[in-house]
C-alpha cells in the first residue's frame, strides 16, 4: 500500500483532514488546492458555531498536521478532469498541469448561493442587504456591523431559507447549517449592539445539533431576538436608505411589513462549482441536488459511482465543520481499504 | 348538503397546477395585495384545500373570502413550491358557482351583478367593460374626469386615436357580428353560458328566499339588483 499514490482535491477542511489522515497511514499524497491558501471557506468566517471558536486556529492546526504528516501541498492549482489511465487516473490542471494517482478524493466543498437570483430581496441593488458570508467577512474585516450610511443598526432582520428550500430557484433542498448560521449572528449583533433589535423570519427552525437548541434558547431569552415565522417575500428600499420588508407572520395569520436598518440573507449552499467538470470523463455522477452522489447513502458515503473515486466534505451535501471532519475521516478510512482488497 | 367537493375540485386541472404541496410559508399572502386590504390569508386557503376537510372546504365555498382575491396572481411568481393560490382560488369560485353557495355571502351574490354587467357586455359589444356601460350616475366611484369623457365621448376617443364604435381596425372599435357570434359560441361549447344561467338560477331563489318577489309570487330580479347595490 505504501507506493500507492493519492490525489486530493480540494484543499479546504475536508480535504486537509483526509490528505494528513491518508499520510499518516504511510500512502503518497497530494493536496491539490486552487487557491493560493488552504482552508476553503473557513478563511472567510469570523467565528464558528456553535461554539463560537477560531476558524482560524482550526485551519493552522490542520495546515500543521497536513505538513507534518508528510502531504505534497500544491496551490494556485485547480483539477478540471479526472480520467481513467489504465489503472490510475489522470487528473488535468490548468497550465496543463497534470498529476496520475492510484486513487482520487474529490474535496471540492460547496458555492455560496448567488443572492442576486433572488431579486426580489434586493441584493446588489439595496446597499444595506447583505448576505451571512458577508456579514462574516465583514466582522472578520472591521470587527463591527455598520450600515452603508455608516450608522449602527438598530433593527436587523435575518431572512433564513435564501436560497434552499426553494423550487424557484431550482433548490428544494435544505442548507442545514444556515438556521444556526442566523442564530449564532443575531446572538454576535446582539452583544456588539445591545440595543439593536433582531429579527429572525424563518420558516422551521432547523437545529440539528446536539447543543443548537440551548443556542436558540439563549437567542431568545437572554438576548431577546424574536423569531417571525414566515418567510420573506419582498424587500425594498426607502429614501433613507432602510429597507421595508414583507412577510406574513403565519402564527397570526397576518400580513407583515416591517422597516429595518439592515437585512441579512442566510444564503445556501450549493454543489461546488467545479463539481459539473470532475464528473467529465469519469463515471462519476451527481444526485437529485446536483451534489456528488454515493453509491450507498447509509454505508458507502464516500465511494462515488466511478470505483477508485471516492469523496469527503460538501462537496457530497451541506454540513457543518465537525461533521466535514468526521467525514473526511471516514474517507481516509475507505480509500485505505480500497487499497487493501486491491493488493497486487 | 354538497356532495364529493374533493373530488370535483379536482376535477379541475387548475387546481393541478396551483396545488403541488403547500408549506405554509406566508411568501403568498405576503404578496398578496388583497390581503393587505381585507381578512383574507391566501395561504389558509391553499392549507384548507390541501386538507381536503371538506366541511372546511364547504365554509370557503359559502363565505366571502374566496372572492376578495383580485385574481393578480403575484402569488404564483413567488410561491417556493410553485403554487398558485390565485388559481385554487378560481377553482373555488367555480364550484362556489356551480353549487350555487355563491348565495349565501354578500360577495358572492355580487356574481349576479357582474354577469349582468360584465358578462352581458362581452356578449353583447365584445368588451368586458365599454364606455358606453360605464354611466356615470351608476359609477359615482368614477369621478367627475370621467363624467366628462363621458359626456365628449367621440371627441375624445378621436383625439387619441382610437376607433370607437367605428368600423375596421383601431382601439375601441366596433366588433364585427360574425366575431359576436364566434364568442357567443364559445361561451356555449365552453360552459360560459351555462355558468351564466346558473348563477341567474340561484340568484332567482335567493330573491324569492329573502321575498322579493312580484305580485305572481316570481322573483323580482330588479328589487334583488336594488337589493345587492345597497347590500
Ligand atoms: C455562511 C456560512 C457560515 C458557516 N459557518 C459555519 C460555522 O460557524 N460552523 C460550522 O461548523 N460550519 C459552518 N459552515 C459550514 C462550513 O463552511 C463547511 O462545513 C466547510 O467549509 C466545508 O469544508 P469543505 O472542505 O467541504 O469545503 P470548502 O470549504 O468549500 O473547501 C473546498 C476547497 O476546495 C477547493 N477547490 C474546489 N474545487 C477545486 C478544484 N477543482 N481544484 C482544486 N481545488 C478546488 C476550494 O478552493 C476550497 O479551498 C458555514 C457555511 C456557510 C455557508
Ligand atoms: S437550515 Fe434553516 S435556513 Fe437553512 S435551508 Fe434549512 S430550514 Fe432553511
Ligand atoms: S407561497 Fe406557496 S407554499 Fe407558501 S404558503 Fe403560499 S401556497 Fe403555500
Ligand atoms: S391572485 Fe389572488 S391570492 Fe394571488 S396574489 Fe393576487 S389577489 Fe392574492
Amino acid at each position: 500500500m505504501n507506493n500507492k499514490h493519492v490525489a486530493v482535491i480540494g484543499g479546504g477542511i475536508a480535504g486537509m483532514e483526509a490528505a494528513s489522515v491518508l499520510a499518516r497511514q504511510g500512502l503518497k499524497v497530494t493536496l491539490i488546492e486552487k487557491q493560493a491558501n488552504t482552508g476553503g471557506k473557513l478563511n472567510d468566517w469570523d467565528h464558528l458555531f456553535p461554539d463560537f471558536s477560531s476558524p482560524d486556529e482550526l485551519v493552522s492546526s490542520l495546515a500543521t498536521k497536513t505538513k507534518d504528516s508528510g502531504v505534497n501541498t500544491v496551490y494556485n492549482t485547480e483539477i478540471s478532469r479526472i480520467e481513467r489511465a489504465g489503472k490510475r487516473f489522470e487528473l488535468r490542471a490548468n497550465q496543463d498541469v497534470r498529476f496520475y494517482a492510484d486513487a482520487v478524493l474529490v474535496a471540492s466543498g460547496f458555492n455560496v448561493f448567488d443572492a442576486t437570483i433572488k431579486e426580489e430581496y434586493g441584493y446588489g441593488l439595496f446597499g444595506n442587504v447583505i448576505t451571512s458570508v458577508d456579514f462574516e467577512k465583514r466582522m472578520k474585516k472591521h470587527g463591527q456591523l455598520r450600515t452603508i450610511q455608516g450608522t449602527a443598526p438598530k433593527r436587523v432582520a435575518i431572512i433564513h431559507c435564501v436560497g434552499s428550500r426553494d423550487a424557484k430557484v431550482g433548490n428544494t433542498y435544505c442548507s442545514k447549517v444556515c438556521c444556526i448560521t442566523g442564530i449564532k449572528q443575531a446572538i454576535e449583533i446582539s452583544e456588539m449592539l445591545p440595543d439593536c433589535e433582531v429579527f429572525c423570519f424563518y420558516m422551521d427552525l432547523r437545529l440539528y445539533g446536539s447543543t443548537f437548541d440551548s443556542l436558540y434558547l439563549q437567542a431568545q431569552k437572554r438576548h431577546k431576538i424574536q423569531f417571525i415565522r414566515g418567510r420573506l417575500s419582498e424587500a425594498a428600499e426607502r429614501a433613507d436608505k432602510s429597507i421595508q420588508i414583507k412577510a406574513e407572520d403565519t402564527l397570526q395569520g397576518r400580513p407583515l411589513r416591517m422597516t429595518v436598518d439592515m437585512v441579512i440573507l442566510l444564503v445556501g449552499m450549493e454543489p461546488g462549482a467545479s463539481t459539473s467538470q470532475l464528473i467529465q470523463k469519469n463515471q462519476m455522477t451527481v444526485d437529485e441536488n446536483g451534489f456528488l452522489k454515493s453509491t450507498n447513502m447509509h454505508c458507502a458515503r464516500n465511494q462515488s459511482t466511478q470505483e477508485g473515486i471516492f469523496m469527503a466534505g460538501t462537496a457530497i451535501c451541506p454540513m457543518a465543520v465537525n461533521e466535514t471532519i468526521e467525514n473526511a475521516r471516514s474517507a481516509a478510512t475507505e480509500i485505505i481499504h480500497f487499497f487493501e482488497n486491491h493488493r497486487p | 348538503m354538497y356532495s364529493d367537493l374533493n373530488q370535483r375540485l379536482k376535477a379541475d386541472v387548475r387546481l393541478e397546477e396551483g396545488l403541488q404541496a403547500c408549506m405554509n410559508c406566508g411568501i403568498c399572502t405576503a404578496i398578496c395585495p388583497a390581503a393587505e386590504f381585507y381578512e383574507y390569508d391566501p395561504r389558509s386557503i391553499a392549507i384548507t384545500v390541501q386538507s381536503g376537510n371538506e366541511e372546511k372546504i364547504a365554509a370557503l365555498l359559502e363565505g366571502d373570502t374566496i372572492w376578495y382575491c383580485g385574481q393578480c396572481m403575484s402569488c404564483k411568481t413567488r410561491c417556493p413550491r410553485n403554487n398558485c393560490p390565485g388559481l385554487i382560488i378560481s377553482v373555488l369560485r367555480k364550484l362556489s358557482q356551480e353549487t350555487g353557495a355563491f348565495i349565501k355571502s354578500r360577495m358572492g351574490r355580487q356574481q349576479y351583478l357582474i354577469v349582468k354587467t360584465i358578462g352581458a357586455n362581452i356578449l353583447r359589444f365584445g368588451y368586458c367593460v365599454h364606455p358606453n356601460s360605464l354611466v356615470p350616475a351608476t359609477h359615482p366611484e368614477q369621478g367627475p374626469v370621467w363624467r366628462w369623457i363621458y359626456e365628449n365621448m367621440h371627441e375624445v376617443y378621436a383625439a387619441v386615436d382610437a376607433n370607437l364604435d367605428g368600423d375596421g381596425p383601431g382601439a375601441m372599435r366596433k366588433i364585427s357580428p360574425t366575431d359576436l357570434d364566434e364568442l357567443h359560441q364559445i361561451f356555449e361549447v365552453s360552459g360560459g353560458l351555462k355558468l351564466y344561467q346558473t348563477i341567474e338560477y340561484f340568484s332567482q331563489l335567493k330573491a324569492v328566499e329573502m321575498g322579493l318577489t312580484d305580485t305572481n309570487g316570481k322573483a323580482d330580479m330588479e328589487k334583488y339588483t336594488q337589493y345587492l347595490l345597497n347590500e
